[in-house]
C-alpha cells in the first residue's frame, strides 16, 4: 500500500489509485475536468497539474495520470502548478463564448468554478473564436457545442462506458467536434447522463430547458421508482413544480448514472391534468366528504359476511407504507385479501423469487460489474430494468461473457450472447450449460440433493443441434469463470423460472464458484409487494370475484389495471359490475375517470416514502417540496398569482396510505409520523420478512439491504427443468416491456413520446417465411379478445414459435388471454398498406 | 362640612387644570424641542401638520394612541405594562408642591396657587423622582431585551448617582431658606432670586437635572446608536408614549425647579406670577434644548465621573461656604 | 487649571456656533416643494431596459435574483420562438427593496437599471409588487450600446452561430481541411 504525502498531509491508498484521487480522500479537490471516477482518466485537459516535490519524479505533472507511489510529496498549492493551472484555464477559455447568462450549466458549471477559483478574470485573448454548428440530438438534449472544453468525457461515456457509438468525437485538432455524423435523436437509453457529465454546458437538459438556476432548486435525494432497480437520484423542484431528476452516486446500486426513463419519468408528478380533487358521484368535494362518503358505502358492508364483498388492490407502484397499510386495512376490516399483483402467477414466482435471496447469493447492481460470466435468464435488461444493460455492459468491458436466454430479440449495448429459445425452453438450455460446464473435479464436490439436481439437468445431446455449438463454447468459458452471476426476470417467464434459476446459482455454488443471483422485477415496489401479497390473489381472482357476484366494491389505490391487465374487455365488464369503485391516485388513470368515489393522493415527491428494490434494499426518500399546484398553473400566464396567503393550493390530497388509515376506525387522526410508526410495528409485527426493516430515520441515502431469506433446508429440490410444450405450430403471443412507453410513470412524460417509436410485433425470419411475410408489411393479428394490427418486424434474432408485442401505448393490444395467449398461423394476415 | 366639600372640590378643580395645562405642556414642549433644535441646526422642523407645525403634537399623539400596542411574548407581562405608568404619574405627582403663584381669592375665599404646601416639599420631589427610576428599572428588565435591560441598569445607575449631586445642590438653597416648604422657599426669594447668590449650586442642579432627566448629553440610557431606544425599545404605542410624556413632563418639572429654587418661582413684575412661572420654566426649557443642539453624548465613564468625582465635591464645598457665610 | 480653562473655552465657542445658527436661515430644501434634480446614477425604481434594437434585454439569467440581499425579485425564464431566453414574468417587490444597487451591478446585459425617480410609494402594499409590465421601458437606460446576444455565442434572430462579434465563420464538421 502506498503511502503519499499531499499538502503536508500523508495518506496511505491502494496500490494504483491515482494521486488525484488520493488527494480527494483526503479532501483535497485538484481541479479537474477530463478525470471522472467512471471513466477515468485520459489527461487531456491538463487542469489538474499539480507539482510533484519528491519521490520518483519531480516537476509539474498531471495528478489523473500518476499512480501514487511511495516517497512522493505532492504540493497541490505550489506557485509554480497554480500559474500552470491558470493558463490552462486561460487557454481553455480562449474560445468559450460569452454564454453563461443564457447557459443552462450556469450555477453548477465546472467551467465557471475552475475559471473562477483559478484567478482568469479578465480576458486576454483579442483575436476571433472559434464556433462549431450545433446539431439536434433529440427531446431530451440540447446541443451548443461552442462551449466545449474537450475533455472527451461526453464520447468516453457514450461510447466506452456506454457502448452506443452514434456520438462521440470528429474532425481534428483545434476544431475537434462532439456530435453524431447526422443529426438526430440519441440512441443511448443512458444520454441524459451526458448533461450530468459534461463539464461544460454543451449538453443541457431540454425538457427543463431555461427554467431555473441550480442555486433556486428545492434539491433532494429521491428515487428512481420506474422500475425494480430503484436508482438514487436528486430531484430539484421550484416553484411547486418538480423540475428535473439527475442521478445521484450510489456504490450500491446505480453507481453515477441513470437511464433516461427515471431521469425523466417524474412528470406525472406536475402534470396539468394531475387530480387534485375528490370527486364522489361526478361532484368535487373535499378530503372529508369523500372518506364519509366511502364509508358510508363501507356501512352496507359492515357486518361480518358482507365484508367479504370488499376488495381492495394496490400495486407495485405503491410506497411500502400503502403497500402495508392496503394489507392492514383489508385485514382489520375482515375485506379480501389485498390483491398487489394483475396475475396470480406474478405473486407466486416473486414470492419463490423473494424466498431464494439469502444473503450469500443476493448481489446489488454495483456488483454485477465484477462478475466475469452472466447468464441473464428470461430477462430484457435495457427494456425491463435499463441500467442493468449498464452494468452488464461494464462486466463486459472487463472481460465478461453475457449470455441472455430470452426469448425475445434482445438488444444490449455491447456484444454478447443471445441464446434465444421459448419460455419453455430457456431454462432447459441454461441446464445443459450448467452441465456441460460442470468439470468432474467440481461434480465430485456436489452432495445428495445438489447431485440429484445435477442429474436432472438436460445434456447438451439433448438441446437443439443449432444450439450445441454456442453452448459447448459457453460452457468452456463458465468453467473457467470465478465469479458467475445469474440475472433472473420474472415478469414472462413461466412459474418456476426464478426458483429453477436459484437452484441453478446454487449448483454453482456448490460446485465452488462464488455465485450471485440477481432478480428483475415488475415495478418499484414489487419486493415488497411479493413479500406481503397473498398467496394466489391477484387482480385476476379480483375479477373472478366480481364475475361471480361475491365482490361487489373495490377499491384500487396507486392501482391502475387498465393499464396492462392483458384482458381489458373483461376487467371492463367486472368493473361495470361493480356497486361501488373507489379509487385512489395521484394520476388521472383511465380507471380514476370510471371510479364512484376518486380520492387524490401524493406523489414520492411530496410526501416520501420507502421503496424496497429488487435486492431487498430499503431506500428511504423525504419529501422533496410541499406540494400544491405548480405556480405555472395556479398564475395567470405572464404572471404568478397575486393573492397572498399561507395556503398552498391543490395541497389538500394526502398520501394513500394517511387516507387508507381513515377506513380503519382507530378514531384518532395520527400524525404522518406516528402513522409511519404504527405501520412499521404492524409490519414488524405480521410474519412476513419485514422484522430486520430499519426505521424510516434510520434508512440512510445509500438504502439498507434488510432481507436475508433463510437458508432452505432442502435445496434444489423445489422444481425441474420442463421440457419445451408442444404448441401445434401455434404461436406464443408474448407482450412486452419497452425502455420508453409501457411504464405508467414515465408514458405520461411527454419528451419520451418521441423515443417511444412507432408500435411494431416482431416475428422470428422462418416463421415470417412460412407465413409469407415480410419485414415492414401491416399485419393483423387476431386475438381472443379482437384483432391487433400493427407493422411486422421480421428478425432473426428471436425465438422461434413467438409473437412479440410491445405494449405500446399506441397499439390495442389488451386483448389476450389472462393466461398463455397462443395464435394459429391463419389468425395473422397480411394487411394491405 | 361643606367647607370641606368645597375645599375638597377646589382641589379637584386646581388639580385638573394643572394636569390638563402639565399634559398641553408637555405636547407644545416636545414641539418647542424639535422647533428650536431645528433652528439650532439649521433646519426647520415640523412645518406640515398646521402652521409652523403647530398640529404636530396633537397629529402625534393621535399616532400613538392608534398604534398597536405590542407586549413582547418573552415579557414580564405585569412589570412591562406597569412601568410606563409608573415614570408617568411619578412626574405628574410631583408637580404638586410647585407653586405658581401665591394665591387666588375667589368669593371671599383664599385659594392657594399650589396643589398642596407640603412643609417637606422638597423632600416629596425627591422622593418621587427616586420612584421614578423604577420605572425606568422594571420597563428595561421586563421588556426581556438585552438592549432594554442593558438601558434600564444605565437608566438606574445615573439616575441613582445625580440623585445625590441633585440634592446636595439644593442644601444651600434649604439653608437660605430655612424651609423645605418650597412655597416657603419661594417666599425666601421675594427680594432676590437664588441664583446670584448660589450661582455654583444652580450650575449643579441645571446639570444633575439633565443628567436625572435622561436627556442629551446624558440619555446613555436610551442611546439610539447603541441600545436602539434603551430601556423603552419593546415599548410601542400609547405605552411608549408615557414614557415620553414621563419624560417631558420631567422637563417641565426641573424647569419648574429652576425656576421656584433659583429663578424666584412666580415672582415678577406686571404679568401675573402664573406667566412668570411659565417663563421661567420655559426659559429653563430652552436652555436645556441648547445644551442638547450643542453637546454630544457622554462616554458612560465620563458621565460617572462627572457626577462623582466632580458634582458632589463641588456640592459639598458649596454647602459648607454657604454654611460658613451663614454663620458668619 | 488650563485645562479647565480650555473646556470652558471649547464649551463656550460650541455653545455660540449653535446659537449663531439660530438666526440663520435654514438650508433645508423643501420637498416636494423644491424637486431637487438628481443625479443619474442615483439609485431608486427599478427599470427593465431594452437594447438599441428594441428588443427585452434582459434574459433571465437569475443573477439579480441570486445577488439581490433582500431577496425582492423573482422571475421565470424561458425560451421565445428566435430561441431568445427571456424573462416570461420577472417581477420585483418594491415593498422589500432597499435600493442598493446590488442587482444593476449583477446584471450582465445591462437590463436591469436603477432610476433617479422614487416617488413610487402606495397605500396599498400589493401595488409595490411590480410586474414586468410595469418595469419594462421604451429605452436603454443609461447604457445606450450594448447589445448582449451579439457577443453571445447562441444563436438568435440577433445573429447566427458565426455573426457575432469577433466569431469565426462554424467549423465544417464535414471536412477535415484547416
Ligand atoms: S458552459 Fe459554463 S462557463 Fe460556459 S457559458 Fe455555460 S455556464 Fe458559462
Ligand atoms: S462536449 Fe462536454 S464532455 Fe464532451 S468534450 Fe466537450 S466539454 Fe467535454
Ligand atoms: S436594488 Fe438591491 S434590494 Fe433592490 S432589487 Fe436590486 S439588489 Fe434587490
Ligand atoms: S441580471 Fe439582468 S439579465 Fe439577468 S435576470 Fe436580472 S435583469 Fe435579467
Ligand atoms: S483531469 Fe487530469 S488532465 Fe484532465
Amino acid at each position: 500500500m502506498p503511502t503519499i504525502i499531499i499538502d503536508d498531509r500523508e495518506i496511505e491508498v491502494a496500490p494504483g489509485t491515482k494521486v488525484i484521487e488520493a488527494a480527494e480522500q483526503l479532501g483535497i479537490m485538484i481541479p479537474r475536468f477530463c478525470y471522472h471516477p467512471a471513466l477515468g482518466s485520459v489527461g487531456a485537459c491538463r487542469v489538474c497539474a499539480v507539482k510533484f516535490l519528491q519521490g520518483p519524479f519531480k516537476g509539474v505533472q498531471m495528478s489523473c495520470m500518476v499512480d501514487a507511489q511511495d516517497d512522493m510529496v505532492v504540493s497541490t498549492t505550489d506557485k509554480e502548478a497554480v500559474a500552470f493551472r491558470k493558463y490552462v484555464i486561460e487557454c481553455l477559455m480562449l474560445h468559450h463564448p460569452h454564454d453563461c447568462p443564457v447557459c443552462d450549466a450556469g450555477g453548477h458549471c465546472l467551467l465557471q468554478d475552475m475559471t473562477v477559483s483559478g484567478g482568469h478574470g479578465i480576458r486576454r485573448y483579442l483575436g476571433k473564436k472559434r464556433t462549431y454548428p450545433d446539431q439536434y440530438l433529440g427531446p431530451l438534449i440540447q446541443h451548443e457545442m461552442n462551449r466545449c472544453i474537450h475533455c472527451y468525457r461526453c464520447s468516453r461515456f457514450y461510447q466506452d462506458f456506454g457502448g452506443y457509438h452514434d456520438l462521440g468525437a470528429m474532425q481534428s485538432a483545434n476544431q475537434t467536434y462532439f456530435g453524431r455524423f447526422e443529426e438526430g435523436i440519441l440512441e443511448s437509453p443512458f444520454s441524459g447522463n451526458l448533461i450530468d457529465i459534461c463539464p461544460t454546458g454543451v449538453y443541457t437538459d431540454k425538457p427543463s430547458r431555461y427554467f431555473g438556476r441550480r442555486w433556486d432548486y428545492e434539491r433532494s435525494p429521491s428515487l428512481c421508482i420506474n422500475c425494480s432497480l430503484g436508482c438514487q437520484t436528486v430531484v430539484s423542484c421550484r416553484y411547486r413544480k418538480v423540475v428535473r431528476q439527475e442521478a445521484r452516486l450510489s456504490e450500491s446500486v446505480n453507481g453515477h448514472f441513470i437511464c433516461d426513463r427515471g431521469r425523466y419519468g417524474f412528470f406525472y408528478n406536475s402534470l396539468a391534468q394531475r387530480p387534485r380533487s375528490c370527486i364522489v358521484d361526478d361532484q368535487t368535494t373535499s378530503v372529508d366528504q369523500a372518506l364519509a362518503a366511502v364509508k358510508q358505502k363501507l356501512e352496507t358492508f359492515a357486518d361480518k359476511d358482507r365484508a367479504q364483498a370488499v376488495a381492495c388492490a394496490g400495486s407495485t407502484r405503491n410506497s411500502l407504507e400503502t403497500l402495508a397499510m392496503v394489507k392492514h386495512v383489508c385485514q382489520t376490516n375482515r375485506w379480501q385479501p389485498p390483491a398487489y399483483f394483475e396475475d396470480a402467477a406474478a405473486t407466486y414466482k416473486l414470492k419463490s423469487a423473494i424466498s431464494r435471496l439469502e444473503p450469500d447469493l443476493t448481489v446489488s447492481l454495483r456488483e454485477i460489474e465484477s462478475a466475469d460470466f452472466i447468464a441473464v435468464l428470461g430477462a430484457d435488461p435495457l427494456n425491463e430494468a435499463p441500467m442493468l444493460a449498464l452494468a452488464l455492459r461494464q462486466a463486459q468491458r472487463k472481460g465478461a461473457t453475457v449470455a441472455v436466454f430470452d426469448p425475445r430479440p434482445i438488444f444490449l449495448p455491447f456484444e454478447f450472447k443471445h441464446l434465444p429459445a421459448n419460455l419453455d425452453m430457456i431454462q432447459t438450455d441454461l441446464g445443459a450449460l450448467l452441465n456441460a460446464a460442470l468439470e468432474p473435479a467440481a461434480l465430485k464436490k456436489l452432495d445428495g440433493s445438489a447431485r440429484e439436481f445435477y442429474a436432472s439437468l438436460a445434456t447438451v445431446k439433448q438441446i437443439s443441434a443449432a444450439r450445441q455449438a454456442e453452448i459447448v463454447a459457453l460452457a468452456e468459458l463458465l468453467k473457467a469463470s470465478q465469479r458467475p452471476i445469474i440475472v433472473c426476470g420474472t415478469e414472462m417467464v413461466r412459474r418456476q423460472t426464478p426458483a429453477l434459476a436459484a437452484d441453478y446459482a446454487l449448483l454453482m455454488q456448490a460446485a465452488g464458484k462464488s455465485v450471485g443471483l440477481f432478480y428483475v422485477m415488475p415495478g418499484a415496489n414489487g419486493f415488497a409487494a411479493g413479500l406481503l401479497a397473498d398467496e394466489d390473489v391477484s387482480v385476476e381472482t379480483l375479477i373472478a370475484g366480481i364475475e361471480k357476484g361475491s365482490i361487489k366494491m373495490l377499491i384500487l389505490v396507486e392501482s391502475n389495471p387498465l393499464w396492462q391487465f392483458p384482458d381489458r374487455h373483461r376487467l371492463e365488464q367486472a368493473l361495470q359490475q361493480l356497486e361501488v369503485l373507489v379509487v385512489m391516485d395521484y394520476i388521472n388513470s383511465e380507471v380514476a375517470q370510471k371510479a364512484d368515489i376518486f380520492l387524490p393522493t401524493t406523489t414520492l415527491y411530496e410526501t416520501g416514502g420507502v421503496y424496497v428494490n429488487q435486492e431487498g434494499r430499503a431506500q428511504g426518500v423525504k419529501p422533496a417540496y410541499q406540494g400544491g399546484i405548480p405556480i405555472a398553473q395556479t398564475g395567470h400566464g405572464d404572471h404568478p398569482p397575486r393573492v397572498y396567503g399561507t395556503e398552498i393550493p391543490g395541497a389538500e390530497p394526502q398520501a394513500a396510505w394517511q387516507l387508507l388509515a381513515h377506513l380503519i376506525g382507530t378514531g384518532q387522526p395520527l400524525t404522518a409520523e406516528d402513522l409511519r410508526a404504527e405501520i412499521w410495528q404492524w409490519l414488524a409485527k405480521i410474519d412476513s420478512g419485514f422484522k430486520a426493516l430499519p426505521c424510516v430515520a434510520d434508512i440512510q441515502p445509500q438504502g439498507a439491504r434488510f432481507f436475508q431469506a433463510p437458508h432452505a433446508a432442502e435445496r434444489f429440490l423445489r422444481e425441474r427443468p420442463i421440457g419445451g410444450a408442444d404448441n401445434d405450430g401455434q404461436l406464443e403471443v408474448m407482450a412486452v416491456e419497452m425502455t420508453f412507453g409501457t411504464e405508467e410513470l414515465s408514458a405520461d412524460s411527454a419528451c419520451l413520446k418521441a423515443l417511444a417509436g412507432s408500435p411494431v410485433i416482431f416475428m422470428y425470419s422462418s416463421d415470417a417465411k412460412q407465413l409469407n411475410l415480410t419485414d415492414g408489411d401491416r399485419v393483423s393479428v387476431e386475438l381472443n379478445g379482437g384483432a391487433v394490427e400493427a407493422r411486422l418486424q421480421v428478425t432473426a434474432n428471436m425465438a422461434a414459435g413467438m409473437l412479440i408485442i410491445p405494449r405500446h401505448k399506441d397499439l390495442d393490444w389488451q386483448k389476450m388471454n389472462t393466461d398463455k395467449t397462443f395464435v394459429h398461423k391463419d389468425q395473422i394476415r397480411k394487411l394491405k398498406d | 362640612m361643606l367647607n370641606w366639600i368645597v375645599g375638597f372640590t377646589i382641589l379637584i378643580v386646581k388639580l385638573g387644570v394643572v394636569l390638563l395645562v402639565l399634559l398641553l405642556l408637555a405636547a407644545y414642549l416636545v414641539w418647542l424641542e424639535r422647533k428650536f433644535l431645528a433652528r439650532l441646526q439649521i433646519r426647520y422642523g415640523p412645518n406640515r401638520a398646521g402652521k409652523f407645525g403647530l398640529l404636530q403634537p396633537i397629529a402625534d399623539t393621535i399616532k400613538m394612541l392608534t398604534k398597536e400596542d405590542i407586549v413582547p411574548a418573552a415579557a414580564d407581562r405585569f412589570i412591562f405594562l406597569l412601568a410606563p405608568a409608573v415614570v408617568a404619574t411619578t412626574a405628574l405627582m410631583m408637580f404638586a408642591v410647585v407653586p405658581f403663584g401665591s394665591h387666588l381669592t375667589l368669593w371671599g375665599r383664599q385659594i392657594p396657587l399650589v396643589i398642596t404646601d407640603l412643609n417637606v416639599g422638597l423632600l416629596y420631589v425627591f422622593a418621587l423622582s427616586s420612584l421614578g427610576v423604577y420605572g425606568v428599572a422594571m420597563g428595561g428588565w421586563a421588556s426581556n431585551s438585552k438592549y432594554s435591560l442593558l438601558g434600564g441598569i444605565r437608566g438606574a445607575a445615573q439616575m441613582i448617582s445625580y440623585e445625590l449631586a441633585l440634592g446636595l445642590s439644593l442644601v444651600p438653597v434649604v439653608m437660605l431658606a430655612g424651609s423645605f416648604s418650597i412655597v416657603d422657599i419661594v417666599n425666601a426669594q421675594a427680594k432676590y432670586p437664588f441664583i446670584i447668590v448660589q450661582p455654583f449650586a444652580f450650575v449643579i442642579f441645571m446639570i444633575s437635572a439633565m443628567a436625572e432627566s435622561k436627556r442629551i448629553p446624558f440619555d446613555l440610557p436610551e442611546a439610539e446608536n447603541e441600545l436602539g431606544a434603551g430601556y423603552h425599545t419593546e415599548y410601542s404605542g400609547i405605552r411608549f408614549g408615557l414614557f415620553f410624556l414621563g419624560e417631558y413632563v420631567h422637563l417641565q418639572i426641573l424647569g419648574a425647579l429652576v425656576a421656584v429654587l433659583f429663578l424666584g418661582g412666580w415672582r415678577g413684575p406686571i404679568l401675573p406670577p402664573p406667566v412668570w412661572l411659565f417663563m421661567k420654566m420655559i426659559f429653563v426649557a430652552l436652555i436645556m434644548i441648547w445644551v442638547r443642539g450643542t453637546l454630544p453624548r457622554l462616554r458612560y465613564d465620563q458621565l460617572m465621573a462627572l457626577g462623582w468625582k466632580v458634582l458632589i465635591p463641588l456640592a459639598l464645598v458649596n454647602i459648607m461656604v454657604t454654611g460658613a457665610i451663614l454663620l458668619i | 487649571m488650563n485645562d479647565a480653562v480650555e473646556a470652558v473655552k471649547a464649551l463656550a465657542i460650541g455653545f455660540a456656533t449653535t446659537f449663531k445658527h439660530l438666526f440663520r436661515k435654514p438650508i433645508t430644501e423643501e420637498y416636494p416643494e423644491y424637486k431637487r434634480p438628481l443625479p443619474a446614477r442615483s439609485r431608486a425604481r427599478i427599470i427593465l431596459t431594452r437594447d438599441p434594437d428594441g428588443a427585452e434585454r434582459c434574459v433571465a439569467c437569475y443573477l439579480c435574483s441570486a445577488v439581490c440581499p433582500v431577496s425582492c425579485i423573482s422571475m421565470q425564464s424561458a425560451e421565445n420562438e428566435d430561441g431568445r431566453r427571456y424573462a416570461q414574468w420577472f417581477r420585483i417587490n418594491f415593498a422589500r427593496c432597499i435600493y442598493c444597487g446590488l442587482c444593476e451591478e449583477a446584471c450582465p446585459t445591462s437590463a436591469i437599471q436603477l432610476t433617479p425617480e422614487f416617488e413610487n410609494c402606495e397605500n396599498d402594499i400589493l401595488a409595490l409588487v411590480y410586474e414586468k409590465k410595469n418595469l419594462l421601458v421604451d429605452h436603454q437606460g443609461k447604457d445606450k450600446e450594448y447589445n448582449y446576444y451579439k457577443y453571445a455565442g447562441v444563436a438568435t434572430e440577433v445573429g447566427k452561430k458565426g455573426e457575432h462579434v469577433k466569431e469565426e465563420r462554424p467549423v465544417n464538421i464535414k471536412s477535415n481541411l484547416p
